[in-house]
């Protein structure tokens, strides 16, 4: 469902781009052809290069708990590292969904991805790629007790899980007959799937199916031996930027002459990968409140995007609801015809829409994206709130206050709005209620929210279920607490008729 | 348009979706009358009532007061107009936001700017003049209809209108709570305000107003004197509607 999304907005994304002139129309760039683009230099200027990467995925790419502060480690970032110190250019890095990565570098929020990202002749029609640095095989990750899988064909009939837009949702699809492909996002989530017997196995890459099996207690890693060539993982850059991909190149090439990948990177990430509870010998719930600040990080995250959301929202709302209720003919029209459009769409894809859309023609940073998209959408629902808030006030109200002298502003002010609040803020609180719910979808752009922090977690500590309780009971709480206090603050209300 | 008249309509329409609800009336009222408008439901006549303030605009026709076409006026102006005739609903339509003493001085404070103390004095003496100063603080929600009304007409009084306009302001009270209203409206008839009344309360036509207006299908049929209208009209439709209600 994710990916079909992600699909329909780079579909929009291309077209955008070609609009903007955006995209470069060489669809394949020779690897020594001297590069006469700007890219470089332009990071040069900048000083740093931007990594996108989806970090839940050892050991390429993982969290790390040090000090208090959620670090990025793993081979890939090794890599990057090096790749930046070449260029003389500092390395930041930007964490999103894996889904959103190459859109992301599309629409130039990212310089560069590595990501795991094995090389497909489809993603080479809109990212270019450098040469390979390594070359991965395929495992399958399959409870320990079951005996009865020993390679990709003893899948056929059965359930596979795997990442969405992995090159492993292609190798299960094309060469494993009636499967049914359970994909989703992370890979935690697919163990989880595994072990509670929803997925008969699920299909990775072998670095990670090792680190899985090694850390989570009762799967193994088996190897898939699916009929390819060994997959390549490469670093893909924008459409175009030659600069880069000879840069890069000049880095791979040096490493893999040394397999400094194999040797070094992944050798020291594995041993920097966060361990399981029962490797460590403590407690599950121990574990989790060795990782308390990121559950609070992200309750932080969540409350401030759902504030800022609702304040802003409500701002909207008014405004859209008195041009709704205005004689004016063209602000009414305004007005109706955003609240049905925004009311039309999903918040996923308004939140993508600001954050790659808008992206395109300025860069907005994912959290101001997400509460950008919170706020517009928030301002559609509270604005329809207010209009039945003041709708459901008796006309015989009005008319008495006109009758009176009051101006048509005085007796919305005075009369109207005053009863009108009264049904308005409950229904204002389920909205507040409802957002704080709903904000969680800003994790997929990579704000670090509380659904964010969750998946971090999950892949640090190799527990599938415990966060996921333990963010529930968050969100159960901040809902509680303010249907609760809106509660008394209307009793406070009613009291005063 | 003579000098003694308060209120004068000429030729007044009304049309609601192609149905013409007030047919072309004319009419005029002096200072210190005290008019009745009867008729059949449906006749028109809060309709006719509404348009001479202009809560409903006529379709056509002309309405003026105090020697100005209310047609032409402004927004702005009308608002300052409407300070000058007071209104009583049928449904009462006192603010539920507030208590039985700010309904009857928020008009002065907000749209004639009054001092908050001088427009609390008159709203107490308003209020003692109707009956229900121990009320000043309560909410209209825990008022009884007859009190809602009578509070009502407190706060249009507190504007001091020239005319005051009574839609019906008996017909959602209890029988028992009619008389208290009455008796305030007759009160008020005796002190000189001029006033006209949609009513169905025919002792009330009879015994204080000094005018009936006979209102049906969208006309006023007959003008009369209530003694006059009673024992001997000049109409059939008056004659037939005063079998039926009497």
């Amino acid at each position: 469902m994710k990916g079909k999304v992600v699909k329909l907005l780079m579909v929009f994304i291309m077209t955008f781009s070609i609009f903007t002139g955006f995209m470069n129309k060489n669809t394949y760039t020779q690897v020594n052809a001297s590069a006469s683009d700007s890219y470089l230099s332009n990071i040069k200027k900048k000083g740093t290069i931007v990594m996108g990467t989806a970090p839940d995925y050892p050991p390429y790419e993982f969290t790390k708990n040090e000090g208090g502060q959620a670090k990025i480690l793993g081979a890939d970032i090794e890599l990057a590292k090096q790749i930046a110190k070449n260029m003389g250019v500092k390395l930041k890095i930007k964490s999103m969904s894996f889904d959103s990565l190459l859109v992301a570098l599309q629409t130039g929020k990212v310089d560069m991805v590595i990501a795991g990202l094995t090389k497909t002749p489809e993603r080479a029609k809109s990212v270019d790629f450098t040469i390979p640095y390594y070359n991965g095989g395929q495992s399958l990750l399959v409870n320990s007790n079951d005996n009865s899988i020993k390679s990709y064909k003893d899948l056929n009939n059965q359930s596979v899980g795997v990442q969405t837009g992995s090159t492993q949702y292609n190798l299960v699809k094309q060469q494993v007959k009636n499967a049914s492909l359970k994909g989703m996002e992370s890979v935690n989530d697919l163990v989880l799937a595994l072990k509670t017997n929803k997925v008969k196995a699920v299909a990775v890459e072998s670095a990670t199916g090792e680190a899985y099996a090694s850390n989570t207690p009762g799967i193994k890693a088996i190897d898939a031996k699916f009929n390819t060539a060994k997959a390549q993982n490469v670093v893909a850059f924008h459409k175009g930027a030659t600069s880069l991909v000879n840069a890069a190149n000049k880095t791979i090439k040096a490493a893999n002459a040394s397999q400094e990948f194999e040797k070094k990177f992944i050798p020291e990430a594995s041993k920097q990968m966060g361990t399981s509870a029962k490797k460590q010998k403590i407690s599950v719930w121990q574990q989790m409140y060795n990782y308390k600040d990121y559950f609070i990080k992200g309750t932080e995250y969540t409350i401030l995007i759902s504030i800022i959301g609702t304040i802003l929202g409500l701002l909207l709302g008014i405004l859209l609801a008195l041009m709704r209720l205005s004689k004016n003919k063209l602000f009414h029209a305004i007005a109706v015809a955003y609240i049905e459009f925004i009311r039309g769409t999903p918040l996923m894809v308004q939140i993508m829409f600001v954050y790659f859309g808008l992206g395109t023609i300025v860069n907005v940073p994912a959290l101001t994206s997400g509460i950008i998209a919170v706020f517009i959408n928030s301002g559609a629902y509270v604005a329809e709130i207010i209009r039945s808030g003041i709708e459901s006030i008796d006309d015989g109200q009005s008319e008495a206050a006109r009758s009176l002298g009051f101006s048509s502003h005085q007796t919305m002010q005075i009369v109207v709005l005053p009863q009108a609040i009264k049904n308005i803020l409950p229904a204002l609180g389920n909205e507040f209620v409802s957002l704080i719910k709903e904000s969680s979808i800003v994790s997929i752009i990579g704000v670090t929210d509380l659904i964010y922090q969750l998946r971090i977690v999950q892949a640090d500590t190799y527990q599938g279920v415990v966060p996921i309780f333990i963010v529930m009971v968050i969100y159960f709480i901040l809902t509680f607490g303010i249907s609760r206090l809106l509660g008394l603050l209307e009793g406070r209300l009613k009291h005063e008729e | 348009m003579k000098n003694s008249d308060i209120l004068k309509v000429e030729n007044v329409k009304k049309e609601f979706k192609n149905n013409l609800v007030l047919k072309g009336i004319d009419a005029e009222v002096k200072p210190g009358q005290v008019i009745a408008l009867i008729g059949p439901s449906g006749a028109g006549k809060s309709t006719f009532l509404r348009c001479l303030n202009m809560l409903g605009k006529p379709t056509s026709g002309a309405v003026y007061f105090d020697g100005q076409d209310l047609m032409k006026l402004k927004d702005k102006q009308l608002d300052s107009l409407r300070t000058k005739m007071g209104m009583v609903f049928q449904s009462f339509n006192l603010f539920n936001n507030m208590t039985v003493l700010d309904n009857v001085k928020v008009a002065p404070i907000k749209v004639k700017k009054m001092a908050d103390a001088k427009a609390t004095e008159i709203a107490h003496q308003l209020l003692k003049q109707v009956g229900l100063d121990n009320k000043a603080t309560v909410y209209p929600s825990s008022l009884s209809g007859g009190q809602a009304q009578r509070v009502a007409i407190a706060r249009a009084l507190a504007m001091h209108p020239e005319v005051m306009l009574f839609d019906e302001p008996t017909s959602a009270l209890d029988p028992e709570k009619v008389g208290e209203v009455l008796s305030v409206m007759q009160d008020l008839a005796q002190q000189g305000m001029t006033m006209l009344v949609v009513t169905h309360e025919m002792d009330f036509a009879k015994n204080v107003a000094n005018q009936i207006w006979f209102m049906d299908d969208g006309q006023i049929v007959e003008k009369n004197e209530p003694e006059a209208f009673f024992n001997h009209p000049k109409t059939d439709r008056a004659k037939d509607f005063l079998s039926k209600v009497i």
